[in-house]
């Protein structure tokens, strides 16, 4: 089933003008796939990369213009004219002196990101790059854009491959990696490779009647189209989509109750989206979600002035830990080349004021700290109540334990802290002494998650607070200050920066 | 369309009714806006980071990648087949893992920095231990975690004996390492893929973003879900916890990222980037929460201060779109991953 180009009794013979515009090559640019095709000419509607391409042909458009756009040749090499190119240099500079681009550099980019989807392609190579020089390149016929939504599919490329061993000309020889994707693409046509070979013999012949140039031009396009769709190993294929909704396209997603969806916008749509089909027991259903929505309603929230208080409070603390805000002291690695902060971090046995500061914000500050632990363990003992550190901790340490040792190690831990003769006995409640008197008959490395949460929470409202307040504490926080320099107080006294 | 009985019909009006007083209720919690309270806070410098490392040596698409606990090493998968573990501050390869199956989407780095593990479209959860090779001289498997009905999609290590991981299957699986048992395993814990997942600092929370646009806060004791929240209109692509652990941001195909409060139980920020065009693929916050990051599928990471809910920049030099982005531990940079096949630092 081989059509004909009913386009081309349209077009009017180019002339030997060197400016070959878009819509002459729209003309000539053949249909030559099957009348099937045509349904995909049609661009679907506002998919994110139909904007993306609006955009890039709004550009390409301003750029083929006859008068201001990027000046396009016929160059004489040798002894064959190469039609219809700009070179590279060209290129950029245009864009530089017409788009918003910061520089060359962007512009190259720019111009690179434009040439992976084929708007315009280097005349002599595979690869969709763009080199500021004068390699040539030229731009891409409309009727191959990626915005008509092309998704050819591999007979097309069979054909094509086929029609191109057909040639005998040196220009049109196929790359080695084209070689085996036809070696490939026959094994798996097997079958209908006669239709293939020939459609591939009807569109040689059709393109036999063409004049030499124009012939020129439309196989280079052609093959452009194929690098963008079928690009050479080892470079991005801008038509790809992201395997994991590729995978979803053909799985629909389950049939769920989106009512609620509109409920969680902040201000939001007042009346709910119309009722979905109520599938099997509708009753037991309703009843779910009036539960489900009866729970959201009970549970206590917190006003929104109140939680954005408590983020800029958060923001504020961390200000001068975030090294995008204030920079690190000492500098960051990747800035000043040197790895003096991580060597410090390793060796460090100084106190800053900025790090003793930290420990006061929360007790898993402090504890994160080689250093803050040292000195709250030094509290602790003073205080004669240093057990429930050291039941958290050997908790903490059971999870990494060896599955053989876990068994012996919890027993060790629960006659030292929670059995009735512990040695150090730690003050938890009763509802998790059971839970965990219970759980000692299998036990695992989760065992006294329960009981070490309770002792954490005690630690944190009574040790720690007291810890903060205390003399230690305070005394660390000036005799750090006392140590560093002028220029450090300077930068820890806060002052209001606008 | 049937034609309903009383019962449900009494029903479908109790339901309308609460929804409504739920609505208002949200109103009223909604007194004000992020932006107003912080209208009082200094601005912040604009942002203008600038690919510090570009770590080269994957030959296809980057699909995802993680800072390590020491902020200096990143673990980059991608569809090449490999691990790559890089050093970030010099930009040499520390190991380079061969995978069994190409096709991995997730990967990331315990804490400790002796474990990594993948997975992707094998439906496995692959775990290497960093510090032992095997006969072949690559790092020894140490477990593979299988039974999934779906591609593993996220991961993240509790600590060295345990990871829980999100899957296609909308299943979340607790894992202890040792025995290579199931801990917990959740099922339908989402109505779709579940995409992502971040934990507080303090391990006690967890939150899951999934296609089916909502996300979940977890509470990691008893593995129920505390919260749901609803907000965007399309896939939810990636969550990250915010430091102080109250609240989280998401990152979505409908082209926003936004903030939701766990206490407060809504969406308090919702930013759009100049010119929306693409969806966003990963997000991450700044060490002390201010800044956002999001990573888009334009090739770009545009950022936010979420306090005056301003676009502040974005960082542009990835040639294709970005797949994954990750904030050191202590703040000081940040690894994105693209198609490009190329990692880069951002300071």
């Amino acid at each position: 089933m081989v059509s004909m180009s009913t386009e081309r009794k349209n077009a009017s013979r180019p002339t030997s003008s060197p400016d070959i515009n878009c819509d002459r090559l729209q003309n000539n640019g053949v249909a030559k796939w099957n009348d099937n095709n045509k349904e995909k000419f049609q661009p679907h509607e506002e998919s994110p990369n139909q904007i993306v391409y609006r955009k890039m042909e709004h550009i390409v458009e301003r750029m083929q213009d006859e008068n201001n756009g990027v000046p396009v040749k016929t160059v004489k090499n040798f002894m064959t004219k190469v039609p219809s190119v700009f070179t590279g240099a060209d290129l950029i500079n245009w864009m530089v002196r017409n788009i918003d681009v910061l520089d060359q550099v962007e512009a190259l980019h720019l111009a690179h990101l434009m040439a992976a989807h084929g708007y315009y392609f280097p005349i002599e190579e595979h690869i969709l790059t763009v080199k500021n020089d004068n390699t040539l390149y030229r731009f891409q016929t409309p009727y191959f854009w990626p915005s008509n939504c092309w998704e050819p599919d591999n007979t097309d490329y069979a054909v094509y491959l086929c029609k191109r061993t057909m040639q005998n000309k040196t220009r049109l020889e196929l790359a080695d990696y084209e070689a085996e994707n036809l070696a490939r693409l026959q094994k798996m046509f097997a079958r209908k490779w006669e239709f293939i070979f020939m459609q591939a013999e009807a569109q040689s012949r059709v393109d036999k009647k063409r004049d030499k140039l124009e012939r020129k031009i439309l196989d280079s396009q052609e093959r452009a189209f194929w690098d963008v769709h079928r690009p050479v190993p080892g470079c991005v294929n801008t038509t790809e989509v992201d395997i994991r909704k590729a995978c979803r396209m053909n799985r629909p997603m389950r049939n769920v109750s989106l009512r609620h969806h509109s409920i969680g916008i902040a201000g939001g749509r007042l009346s709910p989206p119309p009722l979905p089909e109520i599938s099997a027991s509708p009753a037991e259903q309703l009843q779910k979600e009036i539960e489900a929505l009866r729970k959201r309603i009970a549970r206590t929230t917190v006003k929104v002035s109140k939680v954005s208080e408590a983020q800029i409070s958060f923001a504020e603390q961390y200000k001068e830990y975030d090294p995008f805000l204030v920079a690190s002291d000492p500098p960051n690695p990747w800035i000043s080349d040197s790895t003096d902060l991580w060597d410090l971090e390793k060796h460090a046995k100084e106190l800053t004021n900025k790090r003793v500061r930290r420990w006061a914000f929360s007790l898993h500050e402090l504890l994160n700290d080689p250093l803050g632990r040292e000195h709250f363990v030094k509290y602790l003992e003073k205080e004669f109540s240093s057990e429930n550190l050291r039941f958290w901790e050997a908790v903490q340490d059971l999870k990494q334990l060896h599955q053989r040792a876990v068994a012996t190690r919890s027993r060790e831990i629960w006659s030292e802290f929670l059995g009735t003769e512990a040695t150090c006995p730690v003050n938890i409640d009763s509802k998790s002494l059971e839970a965990t008197r219970l759980a000692m008959d299998n036990p695992d490395r989760w065992t006294f998650d329960r009981a070490a949460g309770h002792v954490y929470h005690l630690m944190r409202s009574d040790s720690y607070s007291r810890f903060l307040r205390s003399e230690m504490y305070k005394e660390l926080l000036t005799g750090s200050r006392k140590k560093t320099s002028v220029k450090g107080i300077l930068a820890i006294v806060p002052f209001s920066n606008k | 369309m049937p034609k309903d009985d009383p019962e449900i019909t009494k029903l479908k009006n109790e339901l309308q009714s609460l929804i409504q007083k739920f609505q208002d209720a949200q109103k009223t919690a909604a007194d004000t806006t992020l932006e107003t309270v912080c209208g009082s806070m200094s601005d912040v410098p604009k942002i203008r980071m600038t690919t510090k490392k570009v770590l080269k040596g994957h030959i296809n698409k980057v699909t995802c990648c993680d800072f390590a606990g020491d902020s200096r090493h990143v673990v980059s998968g991608s569809l090449d087949g490999k691990l790559i573990i890089w050093d970030a501050w010099t930009g040499n390869k520390v190991q380079v893992i061969p995978l069994r199956s190409a096709w991995v989407m997730s990967s990331v780095f315990a804490k400790s920095g002796n474990f990594v593990a993948c997975g992707g479209m094998d439906n496995m959860c692959t775990v290497y231990d960093l510090n032992n090779r095997d006969s072949s001289g690559s790092a020894k498997i140490v477990r593979e975690l299988a039974g999934y009905e779906g591609f593993l999609s996220c991961s993240r290590f509790f600590d060295d004996k345990k990871i829980i991981t999100g899957s296609g299957d909308t299943r979340l699986t607790v894992w202890d390492l040792e025995s290579g048992k199931k801990l917990q395993e959740i099922n339908c814990a989402h109505a779709g893929d579940v995409c992502s997942m971040s934990m507080s600092s303090d391990q006690n929370t967890l939150v899951t973003g999934s296609v089916d646009r909502t996300m979940k806060v977890w509470d990691m004791r008893d593995m129920t879900c505390q919260q749901t929240f609803f907000g965007h209109e399309s896939d939810v692509n990636s969550v990250c916890m915010h430091p102080s652990g109250f609240a989280f941001c998401s990152a979505s195909e409908d082209k926003t990222a936004r903030l939701f409060d766990i206490r407060a139980d809504q969406q308090i920020g919702l930013y759009r980037p100049p010119t929306s065009n693409s969806g966003f693929t990963s997000s991450g916050l700044s060490r002390s929460g201010r800044y956002l990051f999001a990573g888009s599928d334009d090739s770009t990471v545009h950022v936010w201060d979420i306090a005056k809910a301003q676009h502040v920049g974005n960082m542009q030099g990835h040639e294709n779109r970005i797949t994954s982005l990750s904030v050191s531990e202590n703040g000081m940079a940040v690894a994105t991953g693209s198609w490009d096949n190329y990692v880069k630092i951002w300071l």
